[in-house]
């Protein structure tokens, strides 16, 4: 299943808990599984796959009884780089510390077209297929999380929020 | 960095870029479908598309109409062995739907297979296989006597998770077959026929357990 990971990273920025999104994915596996048989779904097995594992998401949030508002996420470990300074190595790691904990931070709806769009790299139309929201709130969000980012890290970076296009 | 940077890349760069656990892929390994897994195939979808089933129904009655009515015959004999392969179906599910409204899940409650399987003795003519599978995720919670569609059927109750699974058993005078699944309303079953004896699994758990169910059952003879 070429779409694992996709998924597997999805769940994690939602829900986090890596058991339990080993359980989402197991879940949504299975059925997929079911889904697979009684359905055409062959033209776009990512999107179907990820509206799936989102919803299984959303229903541990709701078991959970909380808001999707924040999750905290691992720090990615600092390559080392040895065409930089000392300095520029702080300056990224604090802006690297600052990112993820602004994304963490973004509440759900706003968290997960950012992973879809900038880590995943999808289209505005899967975005809006898997959210299940028509294309329009999809750009919108997608420009309000981008703005929410930026402006947490307006004092280390002159950061360009981006044009939609 | 004075320069203008895009939030984009910046949130490319460093946000970490999770991947699947081995553990996960060897689940996904061991269920994905694969193409020779006929097993997990809903009967529904080997059956020929609405356009094609029209196609064959007027191509029947051109064929009656030149000479035989042998053909229309045959057709009208496997739409109604269909029909009654539907109405068993959602009989099924109604029973089991039933069996979990109020208290009517078990006449005899035991997980110990030596306690139901002497129970059925005197209130139907065959005895059922009773095996617990308590070990394999499946435990036996009882029975109970149905009947169904002239059918008296021991009907065996499994629990799974937080899923409850009718196994309903009958003898059946035709040969073995090869367990064919089918979804109604939401609700998965398993068909097999095994030592002369007809099986009818019926759950909401997914079709990939009741697939489970049956092969610790098959094992566990």
């Amino acid at each position: 299943m070429p779409h694992l990971d996709a998924a597997y990273a999805l769940a994690r920025y939602l829900i986090n808990d890596p058991s339990e999104v080993e359980d989402v994915l197991q879940d949504a596996v299975l059925r997929g599984v079911q889904y697979f048989n009684t359905l055409e779904h062959d033209n776009n097995a990512r999107a179907w796959f990820l509206t799936i594992v989102r919803r299984e998401c959303y229903t541990v949030w709701s078991r959970r009884d909380e808001k999707m508002d924040s999750v905290s996420l691992d720090t990615m470990p600092e390559l080392e780089d040895v065409a930089i300074s000392p300095e520029q190595a702080a300056e990224r790691s604090l802006l690297r510390e600052r990112i993820v904990h602004a994304v963490g931070h973004l509440p759900g709806h706003l968290r997960e077209v950012i992973v879809l769009r900038e880590l995943q790299q999808l289209s505005y139309e899967e975005i809006a297929v898997i959210t299940e929201s028509p294309i329009g709130t999809v750009m919108s969000r997608i420009s309000r999380a981008r703005t929410r980012l930026a402006d947490s890290l307006r004092d280390l970076v002159d950061v360009d929020v981006g044009e939609m296009s | 960095m004075s320069t203008q940077r895009d939030i984009g890349s910046i949130v490319r760069e460093n946000l970490p870029r999770y991947q699947a656990p081995q553990s996960l892929r060897d689940f996904v390994r061991a269920n994905a479908p694969s193409d020779d897994d006929r097993s997990v195939t809903p009967i529904a979808r080997r059956r020929p598309t609405k356009a094609a089933r029209q196609f064959l129904y007027a191509a029947g009655i051109l064929i009656a109409f030149l000479g035989g009515w042998v053909i229309n015959n045959s057709i009208r004999s496997r739409q109604q062995a269909s029909a009654a392969r539907e109405t068993m179906v959602a009989e099924l599910v109604d029973n089991h739907v039933r069996s979990l409204i109020g208290d009517h899940l078990t006449d005899v409650r035991s997980t110990d297979q030596h306690t139901v399987k002497p129970w059925f003795a005197g209130k139907i003519d065959f005895a059922p296989r009773v095996v617990d599978l308590a070990a394999q995720g499946f435990p036996l919670l009882g029975g109970r006597v149905d009947y169904l569609r002239g059918h008296t059927a021991a009907t065996l109750v499994y629990g799974r998770r937080r899923h409850f699974l009718n196994l309903f058993i009958w003898p059946s005078g035709e040969s073995d077959m090869k367990a064919q699944s089918e979804k109604f309303k939401g609700y998965s079953l398993l068909h097999w026929i095994s030592d002369g004896q007809s099986y009818w699994l019926v759950s909401d758990a997914a079709g990939t357990e009741l697939e489970a169910f049956r092969q610790a059952y098959d094992v566990n003879r």
